[in-house]
């Protein structure tokens, strides 16, 4: 009887999770696409409302308008012309001396950029935990029937992380706290005109952070209570999915501050809100700024966690610690690798909207003032793939059978660093005059032909691929395949990799022949081809797998050292990176603090130099880690306790008699 | 003997051989696809593949990863031609060493044995090669000190911007002008027809070929001289400049730009560019004080139509329609 109910229960948790993969898609959608039939609602209301306005005119039939309506920067309409909304706020300011504060020992953007880096690597840990939990919990409860002893390390690790992530949680709130204070006593002038625009805003995000927090609790405390019972365990899951949800819309929300400072919208020329809160908050890089985060915060995220089992791996005093942590390193590279084979795709989405919000931006940004900081951007991005690339050849050393594939390692290095070399090469090379003169002209004729997107796009794309192919090779290391059509399946995963390979460096030559405005559309098919290897190459793969045979388990524990400082350099490069395109994002504004509305007539209104940026940036990352640090041994504290508590009946000497 | 002294010994004279013989054969001045450097280097290193594997001579990891990294260098110094600067060469050879670390590294059992020697010489276990290893490095030290300090005339190397972002507007000739909505008025013919074909080299359109041709003789009349006859910026008085003018032919130069960002430059010149990543290096003089605007459009037309490249657009912005 009981099991029939509860057999009745189960279907609740997959209604539910269907209700908020619903919500979620309606919310993404929203976020994707710029919904049409909210922006027609919204034309519509304002129509309405300028229908009403004038019939109350010509009821009153004379006097002043009671309304006055204004020309969006931003948005327009059907025919193209810009948008119109009622005037419903105050003019941007002139900001003067009196509207910046200062202290002596720092200047105040500097302590600005300090406290708004602190907040956001916190905020993006905090938030990419979560999202770990959610995918490690769920793998462990689909995994329970089959392996029960996995589906528990699952747990385990998901609860751990959890743990962790709780004490940053507070952390992250504390450096909210000092970001707001910063800003309110450093730049109240420029606060109070954001605050003026985005007053609701600011409220919903208070109270949805209390909706995270209060999840958030629900979530932790409720693990060991929810967890013995199916139906509760699925309703924790659940948790999970809605606790993440709360996140991204936390983030959306933050992300419409920076994003309208950045490309604002809903507002006039005199900066004047035009009564359209969407229109604020959705302003044109809102999208592409809100997916490149959330991809990014999976793979910083996983690069934090990493590093932190990496650590552990190192120290660990006995063979079933390092098992433990080199699992955990596993599960975390998977994780971070995994949001960072989709990331460049987003950043050029980001990228391509910056252009078409002004192009003189984009030229800022990509051939401009802030050109070498991409430079540096690009080397950063080599290393997260040469460091993630070295971890999985590291990784298959370990794994029984691999000696089938280690021999392909050498050829798969040689094409990254081949692929490198490609995205490196700078259009415009420093040098001195003679070496000039020795090259007869600014472009070398080879390599010259590197400096363009042509080439760019296609070396990412065949980085990404070869990454992908190492992995596959990961995935089959141990696996003695016995499907009958094993040969077919080979010659077609072998077939997909060598289409995609030359489909990519085709169109990327063809480019070259091709305007502009075409060549950009050749980055969609170049990126189909990498996601095909990714989705369809890993189907057959997995698909092969059916019945088969195993030359041994993973050997796990046995990581090379190589592969645990791979791991490290990942973690480092991605703070660094994140903070660097945070910094070339923000900075972009020149002397704004809202593009062309709100100039910032601060001292500080200048463009560091790359050497006090990069400065900046690496006290950023060891202030970060540093902190980490604290916070790691902080959640560890619960931990020893718990492990001493169970372990001082050992050391308690028995008296000989009882013996 | 010592397999890898074998391999060594084996190695010196092929390089040699090629280096000093067939180099020169390869390394002839008309481009040729069968007789040139890149042919030549491939043959090079298929041929140490190739005795390696026929005498199975299989040396050491650590002489495997040395020969990888000088490759590198090898090819960066003698085959790629013409040389790259100082700065690129030592990003490139960075990378390589990166690859070459990765390809030692691969493993845990690669990596003892690449370290295996290493750990020798350091410990003492190969006493002569620490004597050498040990002296050599104060004086490499020195060496590199003395080559640092060592008193240069040559200019210094700068980072520089390379486009400018322009501005939204632009007042030429007493009209403002949108940057990001104007275009080229002498691209569009009476029928609308040139405005998206592609590539301008129809000679039949002889309406749009007369501006072209207008536009090469103020071309021919004021900057080729800098610019040079074939547009790639290797002009009589190029060599005086640092940086050289623009080279129109480059895919990274006005291929990438609109003409509007070109109407702009040209009219504004070297004075005319923005506050942003100052003290700008152009000599360009403003244009607009020595051609009419009419003129100023015609010579973009030529550009254009000379290096085959098509101006820059943008698909329509995303909020129109909302």
């Amino acid at each position: 009887m009981l099991g029939k109910d509860q057999r009745k229960f189960r279907a609740i948790p997959w209604v539910l999770a269907a209700v908020l993969a619903v919500c979620f898609a309606g919310f993404a959608q929203n976020a994707f696409a710029k919904e049409a039939f909210a922006e027609s609602v919204f034309a519509e209301e304002a129509f309405a409302k300028e229908v009403g306005a004038q019939e109350a005119e010509v009821a009153e039939g004379e006097g002043e308008p009671e309304v006055e309506w204004s020309q969006d920067v931003f948005y327009k309409d059907f025919e193209g012309n810009p948008l119109k909304g009622i005037v419903s706020g105050y003019p941007a300011p002139e900001l003067g001396d009196s509207d910046y504060n200062n202290y002596d020992f720092a200047p105040s953007r500097m302590l600005l950029w300090m406290a708004n880096q602190q907040h956001l690597y916190f905020g993006s840990f905090v938030l990419a935990v979560p999202i770990f939990c959610m995918m490690i919990e769920f793998i462990g409860v689909r995994t329970k029937e089959s392996d029960p002893v996995l589906s528990a390390k699952y747990d385990k690790l998901a609860h751990d992380l959890m743990k962790v992530s709780l004490t940053a949680y507070s952390w992250t709130a504390i450096l909210g706290g000092i970001l707001l204070f910063t800003f309110i006593t450093l730049f109240p002038g420029f606060f109070k005109y954001m605050a003026g625009i985005f007053r609701p805003v600011m409220h919903v995000y208070a109270l949805m952070f209390l909706a995270e927090s209060g999840v958030l609790y629900v979530y932790y405390y409720g693990w060991d209570k929810m967890g013995a019972d199916p139906f509760l365990k699925w309703v924790h899951v659940s948790l999970s999915v809605l606790l993440n949800l709360i996140g991204t819309v936390l983030m959306y929300l933050a992300n419409s501050w920076a994003t309208f400072m950045q490309a604002p919208g809903g507002i006039d020329e005199q900066g004047r809100f035009l009564g359209n809160i969407w229109h604020v908050i959705h302003s044109t890089l809102w999208n592409p700024v809100g997916v490149h985060r959330i991809l990014g915060n999976i793979v910083f995220g996983g690069g934090i966690v990493g590093a932190y089992a990496a650590y552990h791996y190192l120290s660990a005093k006995n063979d079933e610690e390092k098992a433990h942590y080199d699992w955990m390193c596993y599960v975390a590279m998977f994780i971070a690798i995994f949001g960072l084979i989709p990331l460049p795709f987003a950043g050029y989405w980001l990228m391509k909207e910056v252009y078409a919000f002004r192009q003189q931006m984009g030229i800022t940004l990509m051939g401009g003032i802030m050109a070498w900081l991409f430079i540096i951007q690009a080397v950063m991005i080599g290393l997260l793939f040469f460091g993630a690339n070295s971890y999985l050849h590291n990784s298959m050393a370990r794994v029984k059978g691999a000696h089938r594939y280690m021999k392909y390692c050498k050829y798969m290095v040689l094409l990254l660093i081949v692929c490198f070399t490609m995205w490196m090469t700078p259009h415009t090379i420093v040098m001195t005059p003679a070496e000039l003169k020795a090259m007869g002209g600014a472009q070398h004729p080879v390599v010259g032909h590197f400096g363009v997107m042509s080439a760019k796009n296609t070396a990412v794309n065949l980085m990404i691929t070869c990454t992908i192919l190492c992995f596959l090779l990961y995935q089959k290391a141990n696996k003695k395949i016995t499907v009958p059509w094993q040969t077919v399946g080979n010659c077609w995963i072998a077939a997909i990799f060598v289409f995609a390979a030359c489909n990519i460096v085709f169109l990327g030559v063809y480019g070259y022949f091709l305007p502009a405005n075409q060549r950009v559309g050749l980055s969609v098919p170049q990126v189909t081809s990498t996601l095909t290897t990714l989705f369809a190459g890993m189907a057959i793969n997995i698909s092969m797998f059916k019945d088969s045979e195993s030359y041994g388990d993973i050997q796990w524990g046995t990581l090379s050292n190589v592969g645990c400082y791979a791991i490290f350099l990942l973690a480092i490069s991605f703070t660094w990176l994140m903070g660097l395109m945070g910094y070339i994002r923000s900075a972009v504004r020149l002397f704004w603090h809202v593009t062309e509305v709100v100039r910032d007539n601060s001292p500080d209104a200048y463009t560091l130099t790359i050497g006090e940026a990069g400065k900046m940036l690496t006290f950023n990352t060891l202030f970060v880690w540093v902190q980490f640090i604290v916070v790691f041994w902080v959640g560890s504290l619960t931990g020893k306790k718990k492990v001493a508590e169970a372990r001082s009946p050992e050391g308690v000497p028995v008296p000989a008699q009882q013996q | 003997m010592n397999k890898t002294l074998i391999a060594t010994i084996i190695l010196a004279v092929v390089v040699g051989v090629f280096h000093f013989v067939l180099r020169p054969i390869f390394a002839i001045d008309d481009f040729s696809w069968v007789l040139n450097q890149y042919v030549y280097f491939l043959i090079l290193v298929l041929s140490i593949v190739a005795y390696n594997l026929i005498l199975k001579l299989r040396p050491a990891m650590a002489w495997r990863g040395g020969v990888v990294w000088l490759t590198g260098l090898y090819f960066y110094k003698f085959i790629l031609y013409p040389p790259v600067p100082w700065t690129l060469l030592i990003t490139y050879m960075m990378l390589w060493t990166i690859g070459t670390f990765l390809y030692v590294s691969q493993d845990e059992a690669t990596f003892k044995e690449f370290r295996a020697p290493l750990v020798k010489v350091v410990i003492g276990e190969y006493k002569f090669a620490r004597i050498v290893v040990f002296t050599m490095m104060p004086l490499l030290v020195g060496f590199a000190t003395y080559k640092s300090l060592i008193p240069k005339f040559e200019e210094p190397v700068e980072l520089r911007t390379v486009h400018p972002a322009p501005p939204a507007t632009t007042k030429v000739h007493g009209k403002t002008y949108p940057l990001e909505e104007i275009s080229n008025p002498f691209r569009v013919d009476e029928q609308d027809n040139y405005k998206d074909s592609f590539p301008f080299l129809d000679a039949d359109k002889s309406e749009y070929m007369k501006y072209v041709t207008e536009g090469g003789t103020v071309f021919f009349q004021n900057c080729h001289y800098c610019h040079g006859d074939q547009l790639n910026g290797l002009g009589m008085f190029s060599h005086v400049f640092n940086p050289t003018p623009a080279n129109f032919v480059d895919p990274g130069t006005i291929a990438m730009l609109q003409e509007s960002f070109l109407f702009w430059r040209v009219s504004k010149g070297g004075p005319g560019l923005p506050n942003e990543s100052t003290p700008w290096s152009s000599a360009m003089p403003p244009w607009e004080e020595h051609l009419t605007t009419d003129q100023i459009w015609k010579v973009i037309l030529f550009e254009y139509w000379y290096t085959g490249w098509h101006p820059r657009t943008f698909d329509e912005e995303s909020s129109v329609g909302e």
